[in-house]
């Protein structure tokens, strides 16, 4: 039982962060390989803001996800713009750039310490006991929560709203898009902020349950096999991927070996790319685009 | 050098000559006598940057055969280092072979590696194909580390200083002689492997796949055998590097270390052998240029904690700004510095920038 | 009837791709309000290109209007970004590519911004296009030719152009397709007062429809004239309405002359 909540709660983290590949992917054909730094850095803000809105730890949480969405939109104004129109592989090396840029940054601003931002908000994380015997934390719960209510918004701002739909025939037609009125820069930024703010909530959430140091961004890293396996251009690939790594990263590591953990997404990926490399929910002509 | 003017081959003996001019002839052994003379009278601080760049030049020449000619992008070179280091560690300490044991062992389990990871490639372009071999990565330390915990070498594998014919390479000196002659070895085979069939064959892949089968290029064959060249030869390298350090560990062959060697070939110049070779000293100086500016910096004391964190940003803001302002790389400028000489007082102006 | 105002001028534009490669040069047009413009030629010989520069570029086509100028209702619009075009009332219908494949019908029509001019332009689309209506819900990459080539033409409609760019209106479709879309670019054209600039490699279709022709070779403008005119043009009648007297002449023996007559003046 304790298994499967396990199972549940890691898939919800893996399906909270890759989503963030997917948008942008989706909407700009960039691999973003800095989601798991820009993680990092939505964790951190939250610590900033805890730190000086001690008092309004609620207000503290809004200030964070906000500023992460800035954050995204302004490393796609300063940095990825520039990079439209150049080789998809100049871009994502961009990305890998931005990412190592960002690692040490972070430890500039915030020292190598590890933190605990739980403490900064005055919040604390009781265990809940659910049927069973199986216990949850009460983060780990919300976290569920997060990635439910996140995921039912994308499908329906991308499904149902104006600029949802803009945004898809942005990432399928650029040029055709252009040529309807609709500005590339401005759904691009939209996607790099959302892809950002879901990022940074996902790390403040793990941050919370946890502490918060330097190696979430291999969290991050491993949420992308998740995303690919699913194919990289469907968000309900996505969860299904999250689904099936969390599944084969909790069995390996309980009854094969713990030092499985940061491997198994990886050997899954191989496997899927090997089998199908389109990825599970993705579209084929995708293997041609890049 | 190139031919300023007035210069024309006659003959397909002068067309292979690799040192054309009397110029070309003599900048290069003025060059070859300087780095045999340097060992004799540099600190042995500055021998040892100059063997980590003999090293990181053979790790990046490999990895600019595959990704600047055959076009391939490779996110596991750590990998394939840590498994040419692993596979020497493992043999020294499980049956104490010698060196000359090793190191083609360590090419041969490259080239198998290299097999596997390029695998892929016959089926994946582009940036699925970064992310598979990114994975491979992983693996390949995954199985180091478990190597490691499972004979108790938690903290690493020990190594003995080899010895070839009796001569122990024991001293900075005498490893900068051995891995000058390996990179110089890793230099000319490059060199040459390009003008022959198989460097036309992968070039004419880079620029277009589809074109090049149409052309009677074996795609899948040549695709593979950038791979397993290049991966017997990062091997090597990690072999090297193994005994060079004595000690094996997976900590050493991080990611960061992958993202170092695609940094090599972006800011040394994609498609370009001198472009291999500036990266690796240019990536390899970077942190003592870092440490050097931070020592004569005031504010020493508050930050000297923080000098790897400082490392990072200033390589991810030097790789950015390459990528951004000078997509050619190191090569690039040092192409339109030589036309600037070549042509003066005349200016130069490009017809285009390549792309 | 006074004389109208030009609502569109290209004044000698010349477009590079890459930075080298020379694809138009020298173009100049005008076109008047109200005004069908056909653009002729043959492959290559810039007309798309033209059509494109009038639209703007975006950075992967590497391409920039390296000399001349285009003006759009007294407006400076060469080398702006298409989506900029587009909100200034000039629209284009591309040739390939023309609809959002994956998205479907209705979709397609939302994700057009809409112009100033009207608020229910998505209701105007479906107005002049009522079989669209029926296939809604429809993936507009399964559409056929004809049904995609409305689709093209009712989302441009969403952005209330005044000035509307349509590249290659016939190619790949059945004269009888072809003819009831011509008939529909009239009927708009008269209720919406639209002005409309035709590329064709068809040039009995494009004559019978324009007021006005260009005729294009190797990226530059070699005749123009009323489209009376050209019809009974003797090269023009020949090379691409294909009414032959007399004679066959070689076509690239024409062009040769042409452009050696261009070359001394």
């Amino acid at each position: 039982m304790q298994l499967a909540v396990n199972i549940v709660v890691l898939a919800a983290i893996y399906a909270l962060i890759s989503c963030g590949y997917v948008l942008i992917y989706r909407v700009s054909r960039v691999l973003n390989l800095a989601h798991g730094e820009l993680m990092l850095v939505g964790a951190y803000l939250l610590y900033s803001t805890a730190s000086l809105l001690g008092g309004n730890p609620l207000t503290a949480v809004a200030m964070a996800a906000v500023l992460g969405l800035l954050v995204g939109v302004l490393v796609y104004v300063l940095l990825m713009r520039r990079m439209t129109g150049e080789m998809v592989l100049a871009a994502v090396l961009c990305t890998i750039a931005l990412g190592v840029m960002l690692r040490g940054a972070t430890v500039l601003i915030w020292s190598a310490q590890v933190r605990h931002p739980m403490e900064a908000l005055g919040w604390s994380n009781p265990s809940l006991v659910l049927f069973g015997d199986a216990r949850i934390s009460l983060i780990s719960a919300i976290l569920i929560g997060a990635t439910a209510v996140v995921y039912a918004a994308l499908f329906g701002f991308l499904g149902f709203t104006r600029w949802g739909i803009r945004m898809r025939a942005a990432g399928q037609n650029p040029l055709l898009a252009s040529q309807r009125g609709i500005q590339l820069h401005g759904v691009y930024a939209l996607a790099w902020g959302l892809s950002t703010f879901t990022a940074g909530l996902a790390g403040m959430l793990i941050s919370l349950d946890s502490s918060l140091d330097g190696t979430m961004t291999m969290i991050g890293l491993k949420a992308f096999p998740a995303a690919l396996v699913g194919g990289l251009d469907s968000l309900a690939g996505a969860l299904i991927g999250s689904a099936i790594i969390a599944i084969a990263e909790v069995l390996l590591i309980q009854f094969v070996n713990p030092l499985l953990s940061d491997v198994v997404p990886f050997f899954v990926l191989l496997a899927v790319l090997v089998i199908r490399p389109w990825g599970l929910f993705g579209s084929k002509e995708e293997l041609d685009r890049v | 050098m190139p031919n300023a003017s007035g210069y024309f081959r006659t003959s397909l003996d002068q067309d292979l000559v690799l040192l054309d001019t009397r110029t070309q002839k003599v900048s290069c052994a003025v060059f070859c006598a300087l780095l045999l003379f340097v060992p004799f009278v540099a600190k042995p601080l500055f021998i040892d940057i100059a063997n980590q760049v003999f090293l990181a030049a053979i790790g990046a020449l490999a990895l600019m055969l595959v990704t600047g000619f055959a076009g391939q992008i490779s996110l596991g070179h750590a990998g394939l280092l840590a498994a040419g280091a692993f596979t020497a560690g493992i043999l020294f300490k499980e049956f104490a072979a010698p060196i000359w044991v090793t190191l083609p062992a360590s090419a041969c389990i490259g080239a198998v590696f290299g097999l596997i990871f390029g695998l892929p490639s016959l089926r994946l372009r582009g940036l699925y194909l970064a992310v598979s071999t990114l994975g491979l990565h992983f693996i390949v330390v995954y199985l180091g580390g478990e190597y490691e915990t499972r004979r108790g070498f938690s903290t690493g594998i020990p190594l003995d200083p080899p010895s070839i014919g009796g001569w122990s390479l024991d001293n900075g000196r005498a490893w900068y002689f051995v891995l000058l002659a390996f990179a110089a070895g890793a230099t000319l085979f490059s060199i040459n492997l390009l003008r022959s069939k198989t460097g036309r064959a992968w070039r004419a892949l880079r620029s277009n796949e589809t074109v090049a089968e149409a052309l009677g290029v074996h795609v899948a064959g040549h695709k593979l055998l950038a791979f397993v060249i290049s991966s017997a030869m990062t091997s090597i390298a990690g072999c090297l590097f193994a005994y060079y350090r004595s000690f094996v560990s997976v900590e050493a062959f991080s990611l960061f270390l992958s993202i170092q060697y695609v940094a090599m070939v972006i800011i040394g110049g994609l498609g370009s052998i001198l472009g291999a070779l500036l990266g690796a000293v240019f990536v390899v100086l970077l942190p003592y240029i870092v440490e050097w500016v931070t020592a004569i910096l005031p504010l020493t004391a508050s930050i000297s904690g923080l000098i790897f964190a400082i490392n990072h940003t200033v390589f991810g803001v030097v790789m950015v700004l390459f990528l951004l302002f000078e997509p050619r790389g190191l090569v690039g400028i040092w192409q339109r510095l030589q036309n600037y000489f070549l042509l003066w007082p005349f200016r130069q102006t490009p017809l285009s920038s390549e792309r | 009837m006074d004389a109208p105002e030009t609502i569109l001028s290209v004044e000698k534009i010349e477009v590079t791709y890459h930075r080298v490669v020379t694809a138009v040069q020298g173009v100049s047009m005008t076109v008047k309000r109200g005004q069908i413009v056909a653009l002729l030629g043959n492959n290559g010989a810039g007309k798309t290109t033209t059509l494109r520069a009038i639209s703007g570029f975006v950075g992967m086509d590497d391409a920039q209007v390296s000399e001349g100028s285009i003006s759009y209702k007294g407006q400076r619009t060469e080398n702006r970004q298409p989506h900029e075009v587009t909100r200034l009332g000039v629209v284009l219908v591309p040739e390939r590519s023309k609809v959002f494949e994956n998205l479907t019908v209705a979709e397609n029509i939302l994700a057009a911004v809409p112009g100033k001019k009207s608020k229910s332009q998505a209701a105007v689309a479906y107005e002049y296009f009522p079989q669209l209506v029926r296939l809604r819900e429809r993936e507009a990459g399964y559409l056929s030719g004809g049904e995609r080539q409305m689709l093209a033409i009712a989302s441009a409609l969403v952005c209330a152009p005044e000035l509307l760019l349509v590249d290659e209106l016939s190619l790949g479709l059945a004269p009888r397709v072809v003819a009831d879309l011509i008939e529909r670019l009239q009927l708009i054209r008269g209720e919406l007062g639209l002005t409309i600039v035709l590329v064709e490699q068809n040039a009995t279709v494009a004559l019978e429809l324009a007021d006005y022709g260009y005729v294009m070779e190797n990226g530059r403008i070699v005749l123009d004239g009323t489209a009376d005119r050209l019809r009974s043009h003797d090269d023009i009648r020949e090379f691409y309405l294909g009414h032959v007297q007399g004679e066959r002449r070689n076509y690239r023996d024409v062009k040769q002359y042409r452009r050696s007559r261009r070359w001394y003046g």
